[in-house]
């Protein structure tokens, strides 16, 4: 059966309004794209939606008591709030580099890791 | 070099963020020597601090960095350039001696109260947000009451919570940024209200933020009343009439422990008003020539201040142009008046320069009243450009070359955005 599924694409500002239809897992038609970027995210929200994900970690012994980290790599949609509250686990003590790996292989993801955004010093 | 702050100036830049650190460098390129940074905070980089999303520098650095990487990449380039850095200091006033020297009023901790010589100044205060008292809504006056900035550098920087069930007024970026990062650390999220038949963020804001997480966007309605003693305890929401006035007949009550608002932002120009430059009552920010001088000689202005910007990467850009023509100033380069006087047109709330000069290609940043689509800009009957959309909430930003202003003749340019030709397909020129 032919069916059909709409998206706001995120790849830019403008946010086309796109339509997918398809038959079963199969595309057939994707269309209200103004560029090639609205067909590749209507592909993959279609195939396996992932977002990227940035949150903060308790830091000890710094100025502020966050430290914000990124995922490295895009994360399965239905996983976000569960990888969100994987970091939040997770504390780390000062002095912290930016770009320092705090979680390696992160959700069993081999080469995503969660990586600090920012230096923070050790304060005394 | 990191708080040092002594003898006489080229360029002093009031304020270290995004704008701040943009003009600093911005001097420095110029060739000005001695260059001076002051923060009120305890570290320069201003708000990207506690933007820990990602979507800066995809202009600058042509990478999209979280905010702050952005701010902290150039932080180091602003320390590196050896620009006099002094933090957890506050200019309380600036005065112009009779002979064009500035005089900026320090406040710190370690010096007390000084004043700094400087040649040339860069305003670069950046905006603050509004918050209850500028929409006034009714109601009891409770905690729990903030908005969507202050919650972030609560939330990124602090690590506390503002509370447990948070409804949001308003649909800026900052809010619904907010409220997924509140939904990400916990916290139910029961609602995003705006006033406006439309979202005041970008759509892939409501997709990511609000669509992802189930969080409903009430278009059209807003907050009439908060209720609680001490605490929020529930607030009234309603819906507008075409006069954006509450329908209190379809009003009804909504359980929450937090309301956030996201209601927009103003220019901090307290220092530019005591200065007494001239100001535009629309952007709420000075008003500047196409050197981004205000109409004080030899103080400049540049970023939020000036005008509220979409993306850091705009703001870093008109800055260090702002710091280059400081710095330039300082030098003894001087340049005549700007000749053009831009003037805003149909469907265009403002224009930024106010002025041009004819000898200089110009960046034009300007935003319209209405949203549109497809539409043209007309320049004067200089020149027309095809756009695919226009809308309030992203700036427009256009050039204009040299060659076009040596056959203009008038002293004023008037901007348009008008409907699309008809009969002509997008694309054809």
């Amino acid at each position: 059966m032919v069916k059909a599924k709409e998206y706001t694409c995120i790849g830019c500002p403008i946010g086309c309004p796109l339509q997918l239809v398809h038959k079963g897992s199969k595309i057939t038609e994707i269309s209200g794209n103004e560029c090639d970027r609205g067909a590749k995210y209507a592909k993959q929200e279609f195939t396996d939606p992932r977002r990227e994900l940035s949150t903060t970690m308790e830091i000890v012994g710094a100025r502020w008591r966050r430290l914000p980290v990124k995922v490295t790599g895009p994360v399965e949609k239905g996983r976000v709030l569960e990888a969100a509250r994987r970091i939040h686990t997770v504390h780390v003590t000062a002095p912290v580099k930016i770009g320092q790996v705090l979680i390696k292989d992160f959700l069993g993801q081999k080469g995503i890791d969660v990586v600090a955004c920012r230096t923070m010093e050790a304060i005394v | 070099m990191l708080d040092r702050m002594e003898g006489k100036y080229d360029v002093v830049v009031v304020g270290g963020g995004p704008a701040g650190m943009g003009a600093a460098l911005g001097a420095r390129n110029s060739g000005a020597e001695r260059i001076l940074m002051l923060d009120r905070e305890e570290e320069a980089g201003g708000i990207l601090w506690q933007c820990i999303h990602s979507g800066f520098g995809l202009h600058y650095f042509r990478e999209e960095l979280t905010g702050p990487e952005y701010a902290q990449r150039f932080l180091e380039k602003v320390i590196d350039h050896d620009v006099d850095l002094a933090t957890s200091s506050y200019v309380s006033g600036i005065s112009v001696d009779s002979d064009g020297t500035k005089n900026v009023r320090v406040m710190n901790e370690r010096q007390g109260l000084v004043t700094i010589n400087t040649k040339a100044v860069v305003l670069s205060m950046g905006c603050r947000e509004r918050t209850r008292g500028s929409i006034r809504i009714p109601g009891t006056r409770p905690s729990g009451i903030l908005t969507a900035g202050l919650a972030q550098k609560l939330v990124n920087l602090k690590g506390y919570l503002p509370g447990r069930r948070v409804a949001i007024l308003g649909s800026g970026d900052i809010g619904l940024i907010m409220a997924r990062r509140l939904v990400l650390e916990g916290c139910e999220v029961v609602g995003v209200f705006e006033i406006m038949p439309y979202s005041n963020g970008l759509s892939r804001n409501v997709v990511q933020c609000l669509d992802d997480f189930g969080i409903p966007l009430h278009l059209s309605t807003t907050v009439a009343y908060i209720h609680g003693r001490d605490r929020v305890e529930k607030i009234t929401v309603a819906p507008v009439d075409q006069d954006l006035k509450p329908v209190m007949s379809k009003a009804r009550d909504i359980k929450c422990d937090t309301l956030l608002l996201s209601i927009g932002l103003i220019p901090e120009n307290e220092l530019s008003l005591s200065l007494g430059i001239l100001m535009d009552v629309v952007t709420g920010g000075p008003r500047i020539s196409s050197t981004l001088e205000t109409s004080m000689p030899g103080v400049f202005a540049s970023g939020n201040v000036l005008h509220v910007h979409d993306l850091v990467d705009f703001v870093t850009r008109e800055s260090l142009l702002a710091g280059q023509f400081a710095g330039e100033w300082a030098q003894g380069v001087r340049r005549p008046d700007d000749n053009i006087r831009l003037l805003p047109g149909d469907n265009v709330r403002y224009c930024i320069p106010h002025t041009l000069s004819p000898e200089r290609e110009h960046t034009i940043y300007m935003r319209c009243k209405e949203a549109m689509k497809p539409c043209r800009i007309r320049v004067g009957n200089l020149m027309e450009k095809k756009l695919r959309f226009v809308a309030p909430a992203e700036m427009i930003i256009f050039k204009i070359k040299p060659d076009l202003l040596d056959r203009f003749h008038d002293d004023s340019l008037r901007i348009d955005i008008l409907p699309a030709k008809k009969g002509k397909r997008h694309g054809q020129s």
